[in-house]
């Protein structure tokens, strides 16, 4: 008697998927799209850190506006904030230039494997000081952060990289650490997108075309004034508005598959800058093409 | 019979792990923005993502909804800011938060707190607790016991009004909130300003 045959086609279509599951997280990479993100990317989250400066006491003092008590009731109880210890100005302070100083070491890569992990803990948990301060900037440089620590960040582009070439070590090559933080940002770029156009689409300002419109006439926070432009002309309003819905859209699908994500790269890292400056949030807009950044294609390699 | 099928490899064995580690992520990730959707979540996904997710998700940042909808051409979408005036120095000048030379990220904050106080009193569980906490922070910076707290918010114009010449195209401001914070004997009392209410006329008994 003949045994049952199982189908071929769903053993077939299983292995597809577990080879394309590997290939996609556990090919090595090679290191310089992520030491691009850490550069840049910590570039940002610099601008982020240093945007509490002149506001710091006013608001996490000892008699500022975001007290203990406020917290209390505002967090979520998983929440919390190594700033809430700092309960004297000094304290304070010191904590605040502490993380700033290890977000620009980051940034230039000294001892990217400590300051890595430690930058993105310094970065979260003074998001977690005023969680009502916090704006989209905030929120994709703390998953950039993130990803740059699980990579070996510090592989190209680094002191680290310079002190190590001057004690005549190799060049440090392709990794998997590398290969992982690269698709987290390339899963983080398209869920973002994703999210925003959906968020987006609820509105009916979107649909009817006038979305740039709304955008371009806050008067406070717009960096640029179209509203010129678009009072002369509808057309250039509506191509405008669903230019961005359609770019959103593209970015987010078009990272999936290898030719799509040639022209939808370089796209995202022009185009999320001008969505930014438009819509008042210019380090929102460079957040994201830093996440661009981390979509090239691995065998780009630096001349440097 | 015994099994002659040889261990797996350790790098078999890691990556089995992080594939799970992974996988487990993705759903997260996936529940957070489904769980964190201006829409609201379905209870299912609430709960799930509120008691498997959010516990470590919530303290490194990532438990977010991305839903960053930019505008809707909602009242709420529009620009916010503080006005704080001294009530016990009638003379002295309003105060606005941002004031006209914070730039870039520093005035974004200020305009997200003055939005969140404004937009969260509609939340009873965060109803009063802003105001209150902002106006006590502005107790010592400017020496006063006594304040006035409002909320103005910039209405822009529809291009259509502004094309027929029935609106300008500098817009509007209106006041989304206002409230009196006062310290009387170490604590801080909030009097919220109701709007006028519109009170019907007086029904006289007709005389018999």
């Amino acid at each position: 008697m003949n045994a049952p045959r199982r189908p071929a086609a769903l053993p077939a279509l299983a292995d597809t998927i577990g080879d394309t599951w590997m290939r996609f997280w556990f090919t090595p990479a090679g290191p310089w799209p992520l030491a691009l993100v850490r550069l840049l990317g910590g570039l940002v989250a610099v601008a982020l850190w240093t945007s509490y400066a002149w506001d710091l006491e006013t608001w996490f003092g000892p008699a500022g506006m975001i007290s203990p008590e406020l917290l209390a009731a505002w967090r979520s109880p998983f929440a919390a904030s190594l700033f809430d210890v700092a309960t004297s100005p000094t304290a304070l302070w010191l904590g605040y230039i502490a993380g700033g100083l290890l977000l620009l070491s980051l940034t230039i890569g000294l001892a990217t494997p400590v300051t890595a992990p430690l930058g993105a803990v310094a970065f979260t948990t003074l998001l977690h000081r005023g969680p009502m301060l916090a704006g989209p900037a905030d929120d994709v440089a703390a998953v950039i952060l993130w990803c740059v620590a699980i990579g070996r960040a510090g592989d190209a582009l680094s002191v680290d990289r310079l002190v190590g070439a001057w004690r005549g070590r190799a060049a440090p090559g392709a990794t998997q650490r590398t290969r992982i933080a690269l698709g987290l940002i390339r899963v983080h770029a398209a869920v973002i997108a994703a999210a925003a156009v959906l968020a987006q689409l609820k509105g009916d300002v979107w649909w009817n075309g006038t979305a740039a419109w709304w955008l371009a006439a806050r008067a406070d926070s717009r960096l640029v004034d179209l509203t010129g432009a678009f009072l002369a002309s509808e057309y250039l309003l509506n191509l405008v508005t669903h230019a961005i819905v359609a770019f959103e859209i593209l970015f987010a699908a078009g990272l999936w598959f290898p030719v799509t994500r040639r022209v939808v790269v370089p796209l995202g890292i022009v185009a999320w800058p001008l969505v930014g400056v438009l819509a008042g949030e210019p380090l929102w807009g460079l957040a994201l093409a830093v996440l661009a950044v981390g979509c090239l294609p691995t065998r780009v390699q630096s001349p440097v | 019979m015994a099994d002659h099928t040889p261990p797996p490899p350790p790098l078999e064995t890691v990556r089995a792990g992080l594939t799970v580690a992974l996988g487990l992520y993705l759903v997260g990730l996936l529940l957070c923005v489904a769980g964190n959707s201006a829409s609201g979540g379905s209870a299912l996904v609430r709960t799930i993502h509120g008691k498997l997710f959010s516990p470590w998700m919530t303290p490194a940042w990532l438990d977010l909804g991305y839903d960053t909808r930019l505008t809707h051409a909602a009242p709420e979408d529009g620009d916010h800011w503080f006005e704080i005036r001294r009530l016990d120095a009638p003379a002295a000048e309003t105060i606005v938060l941002p004031g006209p030379t914070f730039r870039g990220e520093r005035a974004a904050r200020w305009r997200r707190l003055a939005r969140a106080t404004a937009v969260n009193e509609a939340d009873p569980d965060r109803e009063s607790l802003l105001p209150a906490a902002v106006g006590a922070g502005a107790f010592v910076p400017w020496n006063s016991h006594d304040l006035s707290l409002a909320v103005m918010r910039h209405l822009p114009p529809d291009r259509g009004d502004v094309l027929v010449g029935q609106a300008d195209v500098v817009g509007r401001d209106e006041e989304a909130y206002a409230a009196r914070v006062r310290l009387v004997d170490g604590e801080v009392q909030l009097i919220e300003a109701t709007a006028p209410v519109e009170l019907a006329p007086l029904v006289k008994d007709p005389a018999p």
